[in-house]
């Protein structure tokens, strides 16, 4: 009795402890006292918790751009970033927009997007602290949603198709600003890289980066770097004890979904993603293995009667030895095309690709050493991708205009003239 | 480390003092084409440099010189010698034009252009579009390209190009033409805008449709951006604002550099700050011509009067503002003789889709404007009669159509000027014009021939036509 009052009181004092340590390891974390608030679907928390998954959710948020929004317009970036990682409840979406409700609904939502994969780290990565001139990122990882463009249009009145056009054309014209500055950014690296040579005190390094020239330069702007250094390592320590004891969270996150179900039974959703705490990994795996299976199996149905019918419809013809040459050309060809497309699903596990952020160094010999990677190489590879990427962007176009020439055919007499340019 | 310290001195004064080029502000390539191109563009370097040195400036001496250097940046370098050199190309298919313009930029002292950035030939051959685009364009591609690469790498960051020719001359258009499709293809990503002047309605060049019709085709595809200048426009200016009594094209040149310079010379920033703006021409691109089909750009200032006359008057933003925004609805050429009876259309915006019953033919319907002030009290000037929706087409709300430049810095001796960059219906019916005159030209097939034999098909012709109907009825359906 005793040792069970002991057990209840431990979990209850390494509770508050593991949401604390949650909380300091997130952006801008809320105070424990929230998390419990929002179980019990109390109003307050969760414009707090608004705010935190917006923060966590958009790549803009981080930096304070998004905090000027209406809370209506950032719910709503909120449930579309949401939506777009497959969250499965539909309760948050389906209902209207309102900054001071569902506190529960976001925490759940909080827990699935931290239960999913390495989230707090993927969190922790994107606002490290360098040190080291990086190449300019285009690409986010996962956590890349499109965040609230300009203008807001409601969809349900008709839009004229030339402002459409017009929001195109001053995207298109951002991209290609985007990429000039990009270029000058280069350009100006480059000169600070010459310009410095020989003034690292790593010999492997041989010139400085640009925050290390103007830390020397202004000893104001190291200050600075020292402060986020240090806040930095208290969000790294904070995620290290919060993996130490997030157990005891999963378990009252439990109750949590319960409360929520007795509750409002008659809100259904997808079966819930089990959290991926390393012993199910055999769990999910057995399961992926199943619905590939039944997808084999799906398309061997769809295939075999397919090929019978084209098989009698051909009857003998490709069987003779006069056609010997064009079935080995036909093969090839196939071959090939499967070939590209495995390439294409691959996951981009090269060892080429840079699993973490390198530093941009200009040297004069040959060799990048054990960790180091060159730039021709980098470059090889993003030029196969873009090689690739085009390819499928040929095909997505020939596909449209196909589109187009069978729709512009159905009208007889019509004559379309395409926009130029495009 | 101490040598460290030292050396880091050394990078500091260096890379430092040179450096804030990257906040200067990104450069412009010129490529100045044909004997219009070429005088266009000295009397535009010319009166850029003027303004950014002129000593009037009604601005504190720092301010002052923030202006300049970002002029300077923009649109000139420096070499050894002290002397800025322009940022450009000089291209003709005889020396005659292009040698005067070096011998003028040259004895002014001021400035001068680039020793090696010219190219020409040693004869010119006739005024034949077709030469120029199929024959000249691709002869002298690598040269001319190669110069050109020459000056953006002088660069430290590109912004785009100046591409000044004329539409209706021969060689010099077609050769523009070329040109411009080239610099689409090797530099995708920077912009482009070509200056095209509009020939006189009352031209003599016979084929001066033809040629017009294939430049703007050609330009609509390959160009960003067309800025255009017409001549009966300036030449009235000089006429009656100027009281010029024989107008040269020096004069002519001078005005059109005047309202170029009061386009591009430096704005402050969006934010208000008191920074000068680092990319007008993107800026400018993005608020006046993203939809590919409405690239046509015309630009208007107010006041008109030359400088001398200048001392006898005074302006006040209203009424600056007053005369710039009647000008654009009626489609006035310029400052005086304007018609006030035309109004924009009264009851509210007509719904989606549909033409107001009520607009007056003469209305002026635009989709994006840009209004730059320059001068004293620049802050108190109100532009809210440029807001109002009956000015703008039903789809684009003013608050996206319209966009304000100021800088409290004086334009040359004028000390308030207003520019307003339009894109609106302002050359639809000069186009309109051209085009019907070409067509009849075409439908007797008169000489075609001349561009046949070059290579120029009658099949390019018709794409023209298309091109430029559809242009005319999608600013006519606004």
């Amino acid at each position: 009795m005793g040792r069970r009052r002991h057990r209840v009181e431990g979990v209850a004092r390494a509770l508050p402890e593991a949401i604390a340590a949650l909380s300091r390891s997130l952006p801008a974390g809320p105070s424990p006292e929230i998390f419990r608030r929002a179980k019990f679907d109390r109003p307050e928390a969760a414009p707090v918790l608004w705010q935190l998954l917006l923060r966590v959710l958009s790549p803009l948020g981080a930096n304070d751009t998004l905090t000027d929004l209406a809370p209506e317009a950032q719910a709503r970036v909120v449930k579309s970033a949401l939506d777009s990682q497959g969250y499965p409840r539909s309760a948050l979406v389906q209902f209207p927009e309102g900054s001071s409700q569902r506190s529960r609904e976001l925490l759940l939502a909080l827990s699935w997007l931290l239960a999913r994969g390495p989230f707090l780290e993927q969190l922790l990565a994107q606002t490290r602290v360098q040190l080291g001139d990086q190449l300019p990122q285009c690409e986010y990882e996962a956590l890349a949603i499109p965040g609230p463009l300009g203008p807001h249009v409601e969809t349900e009145s008709p839009m004229d198709l030339r402002l459409v056009e017009w929001l195109m054309g001053k995207l298109r014209f951002r991209w290609r600003r985007l990429i000039s500055s990009q270029q000058e950014q280069c350009t100006l690296l480059s000169k600070i890289h010459l310009y410095t040579r020989g003034c690292h005190s790593q010999k492997n390094l041989d010139h400085l980066s640009v925050a290390e020239t103007e830390m020397l330069r202004d000893p104001e702007s190291s200050q600075q770097l020292l402060q986020a250094l240090e806040s930095e390592n208290v969000r790294l320590g904070a995620a290290l004890e919060w993996r130490q004891c997030e157990l005891v969270f999963w378990q009252w996150m439990d109750t949590v979904l319960d409360a929520c179900l007795s509750e409002s039974p008659a809100v259904t959703s997808q079966p819930t993603v089990l959290p991926m705490v390393s012993e199910h990994g055999c769990g999910e795996l057995e399961l992926v293995k199943q619905e590939l299976q039944a997808l084999q199996e799906e398309l061997r149905e769809v295939a075999e009667p397919r090929r019978a019918a084209w098989e009698a419809q051909v009857g003998g013809l490709g069987q003779g030895p006069e056609w010997s040459t064009t079935r080995r050309a036909l093969q090839e060809a196939v071959r090939q095309e499967l070939a590209a497309l495995q390439g294409s699903w691959e996951p981009s596990s090269d060892p080429t690709q840079p699993q973490r952020p390198h530093r941009l160094v200009r040297r004069k010999d040959e060799s990048p050493g054990p960790q180091g990677l060159q730039a021709a190489e980098m470059i090889r590879t993003l030029s196969t991708q873009e090689a690739g990427l085009k390819k499928a962007l040929h095909q997505l176009q020939s596909q449209c205009q196909q589109e187009l020439a069978r729709l512009a055919g159905a009208l007889p007499g019509l004559i379309w003239i395409m926009v130029p340019g495009h | 480390m101490r040598s460290t310290i030292s050396r880091l001195q050394v990078i500091h004064s260096l890379v430092f003092s040179t450096g804030p080029s990257l906040w200067l502000g990104m450069s412009i390539v010129t490529v100045q084409l044909g004997q219009c191109g070429n005088q266009i563009g000295f009397e535009v370097f010319d009166a850029l440099f003027r303004d950014s040195h002129c000593s009037q400036g009604l601005c504190s001496k720092r301010e002052n010189e923030a202006y300049q250097a970002s002029c300077k940046e923009r649109f000139f370098r420096e070499e050894e010698n002290g002397v800025p050199v322009a940022r450009a190309v000089l291209v003709d298919m005889e020396p005659k034009v292009i040698n005067q313009t070096l011998s003028r930029a040259a004895r002014s002292g001021r400035w001068t252009y680039g020793q090696h950035a010219c190219f020409c030939q040693r004869q010119g051959s006739g005024n034949n579009w077709a030469y120029g685009y199929s024959v000249h364009g691709p002869k002298h591609e690598e040269s001319i390209m190669n110069l050109i690469q020459k000056e953006v790498e002088k660069c430290d960051s590109l912004s785009g190009f100046f591409i000044i020719m004329s539409m209706a001359g021969g060689t010099g258009s077609g050769l523009g033409a070329f040109v411009t499709q080239k610099l689409q293809d090797q530099y995708p990503s920077s912009l482009k805008m070509n200056q095209i002047i509009w020939p006189y309605g009352t031209g003599e060049v016979i084929l001066q449709n033809y040629n017009s019709i294939l430049t703007l085709s050609h330009l609509y595809r390959s160009s960003d951006a067309l800025l255009i200048h017409e001549n009966d426009a300036v030449h009235k200016i000089c006429a009656r604002r100027m009281n010029i009594k024989q107008i040269s094209f020096r004069d002519l040149n001078q005005v059109l550099a005047h309202q170029l310079g009061s386009v591009f010379q430096p704005t402050y920033s969006e934010d208000g700050s008191f920074h000068y703006r680092r990319n007008p021409l993107g800026d400018l691109m993005e608020h006046l011509v993203p939809h590919p089909e409405f690239k046509m750009l015309s630009v208007r200032n107010i006041p008109q009067m030359s400088e001398n006359s200048l001392a006898y008057s005074t302006f006040t933003w209203a009424g600056l503002l007053k005369h710039l925004r009647q000008m654009l609805i009626s489609s006035a050429k310029m400052e005086e003789g304007i018609d006030w009876q035309v109004q924009p259309p009264s009851s509210g915006l007509p719904p989606l889709g549909k033409m107001s019953a009520h607009k007056d033919p003469h209305f002026n319907t635009s989709i994006a404007n840009l209004v730059i002030l320059r001068g004293k009290d620049v802050q108190s000037a109100n532009v809210e009669g440029f807001k109002d929706p009956a000015l703008y087409t039903s789809w684009l709300e003013p608050l996206h159509a319209f966009s304000t430049w100021k800088t409290q810095r004086a334009f040359g001796k004028y000390e308030k000027s207003a520019a307003l960059v339009s894109n609106s219906q302002l050359l639809v019916k000069p186009l309109d014009v051209i085009v019907g005159k070409a067509w009849n030209m075409f439908a007797s097939k008169a000489y075609v021939h001349q561009y046949t034999k070059f290579g120029i098909e009658e099949e390019d012709f018709l794409d023209s036509f298309t091109l430029l109907e559809q242009v005319v009825a999608s600013y006519g359906n606004l």
